[in-house]
Parts: C-alpha cells; structure tokens; sequence
C-alpha cells in the first residue's frame, strides 16, 4: 500500500513523546497567558500570496474547490492567524494566542521529499517593542527547554541590519536586488565578487563578515558607529541591545547570542529575528521574529512577534540526545505455556491494577519467562510475589 | 572544543585539495586511500571523504560541519548552505553548446528543442528563466555525444580546456556560470562552532592568496 509522496505515519511510542512536548508547551504558554487558536486547515490562494515569498508560493500544495477559487493547505499559522483577527474589529487588545498543528509544503527541492510538518507555535499582537520581543524570546528559550532539549541555543538578529546595509550600499537597483538574493541563498563568494567589481567603501567589508558576528552584548559596541546616519541599522542595533537586556534580568542569556549575519527566509520580518538550534542538528528547531507590517496586507495596523517551532526537528534533535532510547517506553513481556493462561491472566491484572504495566504472550513451550528492561528470567512458577520484585526492580 | 569535520571530494579534485589542506597543515596530509572517515588525533579535523556529489548534503544535513564542493553541485543541488570562500581550484564553465553551424538565438527560437545534461534540475531553471520551449533530457556520462546520436539539439555541460567539444564538434553557444571549488559551511555550525570557522577560511583564505601570488 502507497504512501502519498512525502507523507508520514506516526507510530505509538512517538506519538506518545509528540504529545507530551505539546502538553508541555501547551502548558508552558497559558502560563503566560496565551490562549490556543485553531485557524482552518485550507486557506484561500489570495489570502497567502499576499505574505509569502516566490519560493514559498511555488511550495503551496493548491487546488481548485467547486467554486472554481485555487485554495491552498496552510504552509504556516502566522498568515492565518493575521487573517483571523484583522477580520475582527473588537478586538481586545494586547493578545496573545497559541497554536499546535501541521502545516504542508511541497519539499524544498527535488532531492527532498519532506512535505508535512507539526508547527507549534505562538503570537503577540498588537504590541510593539522590545518588552514584547524579550517576552517571545524567552517564551522560545523555555519552549526549548521543555520540549526536552538538552544542548540547545538561540541567536537573535535583526531585520534591519539587512534593510539597512542593503540601503547603505552605494549601488544601483538591480544591484541591490541581486546582493538581497545573494544573503538570502547565503552566498558570500558571489557577494565579493559583486561588492568587489563595484569597489566600495572599506565598512562594507562588514558584508563578508556578517557569518561570523557573534557573540554577546559587547558584540554590538563596535557596529553603531559603522553607520551613523542609517536609521534602520542604528534602530536595529540599539533593539537588539535592548533585547539582550531585558533577557539578562530574565536571567535567561546563558544560551543566547547576538548573530548579525541572522538570515530568515520569510520576508515579512521587520525587526529582532531569531532561531534555536541544536548542535546536533543541521537545521534550525525553531524561528521567529516581528513582523509590524504583516497586517498592513489584511488592513489593520497592529505590530505583532512570534515563533513556530518545527516539532519533527525537535524530535531528531532530542534522538541525538539519545533522550529517546531512555524514554522509549519497554514493556515488561511475561510468557507462559497454554495451561497456566487463567492464573497468568490473574496475575497481570493484579498487578495492572497496581500500575504496573505488562504484556502477555502465550507460547507453546512448557516454560515461563519474564523479560524486563533489566533482563530475561526464566521462572519456576507464577508466584505473585516473585514476580512483582522482578517487574519492580526492573522500573528502578 | 569538539574538532571540526570536513567533508572532501573524492575523484579529480581530491589531489588539489588535500595539496590545498597540506599548505594549511603545513605539512602533508596523508589520507589513507581506502578508508572513508579519518580521525587521526594528529589532525585538527575530522575528514570524511564523500562522492564529489554528495559534499554539499553532508554538510547540509549537518554530518560535516565545512566541506569542499564544485559550484556545478551547488548550482543544481541549491542545498542550503553558507557559500564562503572561492578556492580557486576545480575552475571551468557551466556552457551551453550546440553543433557546427548553430547560433544561441537560432537554437533557442526553434519551437521545440531537446537539451541534454548532467545538471537537470539546473538546466530546466535556466530554460525556464530564458522563457526557451525546451525538454531537459537528463543523462550521466558523455554528455558531449548528446547531439551527434540524435538525443539532444544542444547540452549544458562543464567546459575547461574545450577539448572534449572541440572533438565532439561541439561549440559554446553562451557562458551560462563560471565554476570552481567553494568552501560551505552548515547553518547551525557557523553558529556552534563561529570562531573556528572564521579562523579556518581566515587561514585558508591567506594560502590560496599566496599560491596566487607565487
């Protein structure tokens, strides 16, 4: 039997870790007073064109309903969940909302096959600021930590160190317009070459060194003279100084850095950015930022920040961990010859009762035998006794 | 610190850049021709040795942290990775070329050509960029044979001395990339692993100019 291209089943032991990370950041966001939204699965066309990027328009999965309207399965929350309250005229504002499901992309190039993924994720809106950022970042520091990750760390940048160098840079439009593409394929040997052909000016050296800034607040003492009269960059500098602040008395900076050369693929950003990430995995686990403008395409004006978090990577991260082989679960098998299935019966569900988890499994041999996480045992007979002391030590 | 791993190529390149390593080593690396993973506590990195193809999702997936790959690869790959430094070794031309007699703008006017390629993927980005009515036909050897047999009108294919063409009489049409060897790194790694990141191309970076200048 086929599975359609890029699909997944889900088998019960990671079913089980996938809703305990979702109970945990479910948790984790009412606490701070986040309320769950389910925006719908299917989204009109038009309602997404108008946020994603050309790359993320050609990854849609699209169809036409029988109304002859192309109607797409959402790629992401956040444009839905913009959709759903510039709609709503009274809305009480500040508000903070949850989600948790899947969303489907058509994989990113032919060599992939990935297309349906598991985002859980949050949005502040209508508030801007860098209180408001702190809050998101925090909020994505501790979702990582209760998803389970051991090793983990979190970069922030900025969107306008991006808008600001591209409207520093002396060079014409379509010069402009290829160095944006070049920093978002992250292709700094091009970039020379570009920069190099058009001679510019010593700061702008900076460009090449964008990968490697990072670091922690005193990183940024250096950058806010480089561009004096660049509003975006001085706004971009002075914010993520200020976020790194308020972090620090959160006392939540131990796992996060200051990354200038920050790249997110989705142009909607429009100030502090930032992703988590595992040492063990070659992808980001989980991205964010502001997006002030967002709204501005459904009509409303409300700034607004958040975060997904993509849970398929945090699982192969927390695999890597070898977190999983300890949790996934092993349960005690007893087996026993067809004469002893009455007392065998009777003997796991007294112990069921008392919480002890066992399975059952009759066999043709005259032996019984008892496989715990500890090891096998071959028993004499089913003495209640004996057997709870093995189940019991092999819990421990 | 955990050391850095770096995925090279094996086949044509792998000559040039171990030679490349050993300017950096200051000393030569010795790889052991068989073994494919090489951890030896004298060196300060991890090698992993990985088809030429094959450099640049090693890296992406996160099982190398830099690695060494044509930008032929990158090209029709597009895999997600950080592009940082031009080696200057592996250098040709990503070409379009077509047999004796024809010119680019008659090939690509015809109503409907057949191009053949070990670069589909790119191929058919770069047709679709042109606007050109054109088939990809995606092969994996002899790439240059395409027209005479009757597969293809013309072939996207990489060209360093023009030998193979020229024997083929095959002639380049249009210069459609310059390509060499590029150093890239995985996204999360720069991040990890920054400063000896930087510090590995800073170097690198001084030995290729010096074999330039030399």
């Amino acid at each position: 039997m086929e599975l359609v291209f890029g699909m997944k089943d889900v088998y019960p032991w990671e079913a089980k870790i996938r809703r305990t990370i979702e109970t945990n950041l479910r948790n984790l966001f009412e606490r701070w007073g986040y309320l769950e939204v389910e925006p719908p699965t299917l989204e009109y066309y038009t309602t997404l064109e108008k946020t994603l990027n050309e790359e993320m328009r050609e990854r849609v999965y699209k169809f036409v309903d029988r109304d002859g309207k192309l109607v797409c399965l959402r790629p992401e929350f956040t444009t839905s969940v913009a959709r759903m309250y510039s709609q709503d005229n009274n809305l009480s504002l500040p508000l903070r909302v949850y989600y948790s499901g899947r969303v489907f992309r058509y994989p990113s190039s032919p060599f992939r096959t990935e297309s349906e993924f598991t985002q859980i994720g949050l949005e502040n809106i209508g508030q801007g600021g860098v209180t408001n950022d702190a809050e998101v970042i925090a909020l994505a520091l501790l979702a990582l930590e209760r998803a389970g990750i051991r090793n983990f760390e979190v970069d922030i940048g900025h969107a306008g160190i991006f808008r600001g160098l591209l409207e520093a840079l002396p060079l014409g439009t379509p010069q402009k317009e290829m160095a944006r593409q070049l920093i978002k394929k992250r292709d700094f040997v091009t970039l020379e070459h570009l920069c190099l052909s058009a001679a510019l000016p010593s700061s702008f050296s900076l460009l090449f060194r964008l990968p490697f800034l990072r670091g922690k607040k005193d990183l940024l003492k250096d950058l806010g003279p480089l561009f004096p009269q660049n509003q975006e960059w001085q706004r971009a500098v002075e914010e993520l100084g200020q976020v790194f602040d308020i972090l620090n008395d959160f006392g939540l900076t131990e796992r996060l850095s200051i990354n200038i050369g920050l790249v997110r693929d989705f142009d909607y950003y429009t100030g502090i950015v930032f992703e988590g990430f595992s040492p063990w995995v070659g992808y980001p686990l989980l991205a964010g930022g502001r997006y002030d403008e967002l709204f501005c395409v459904f009509g409303r004006d409300l700034p607004a920040c958040g975060f997904a978090l993509f849970l398929e990577r945090v699982l192969e991260a927390r695999q890597k961990e070898e977190a999983l082989e300890e949790e996934k679960e092993t349960f005690p098998v007893l087996s026993f010859p067809p004469q002893l299935r009455k007392r065998a019966f009777q003997l796991a569900q007294t112990l069921r009762q008392e919480g002890i988890a066992l399975i059952l499994e009759e066999h043709k041999e005259n032996s019984i035998h008892l496989v715990t996480p500890r090891g096998s045992f071959t028993l004499e007979s089913l003495a209640e006794d004996e057997v709870r002391r093995l189940l019991k030590e092999g819990q421990r | 610190m955990k050391k850095l791993t770096i995925t090279l190529p094996t086949g044509r390149l792998r000559e040039e850049v171990v030679e490349l390593l050993s300017s950096l080593l200051s000393f030569p690396l010795v790889l052991p021709s068989r073994q494919l993973v090489v951890d030896d506590p004298d060196l300060p990195w991890r090698i992993i040795l990985s088809h030429p193809k094959d450099v640049a999702t090693y890296v992406e997936y996160g099982a190398a942290d830099l690695g060494l790959v044509g930008k032929d690869i990158l090209l029709e790959r597009e895999n997600e990775v950080y592009e940082l430094l031009d080696l200057g070794i592996g250098k040709c031309t990503m070409v379009l070329a077509g047999p004796e007699g024809t010119t680019r703008g008659d090939l690509l006017k015809q109503e409907r050509i057949r191009i053949a390629t070990k670069y589909p993927h790119f191929t058919r980005r770069y047709l679709q960029e042109k606007g050109v009515n054109a088939d990809v036909v995606a092969l994996y050897g002899s790439i240059e044979l395409a027209p005479a047999i009757g597969i293809a009108d013309a072939i996207v294919d990489l060209v360093s001395t023009g030998k193979t063409l020229r024997e083929n009489r095959l002639y380049v049409l249009e210069e459609i990339a310059p390509i060499s060897t590029r150093l890239v790194a995985n996204r999360v790694s720069i991040k990890t692993k920054t400063q000896a990141i930087e510090t590995f191309v800073k170097n690198l970076k001084e030995v290729i100019s010096n074999e330039d200048r030399s």
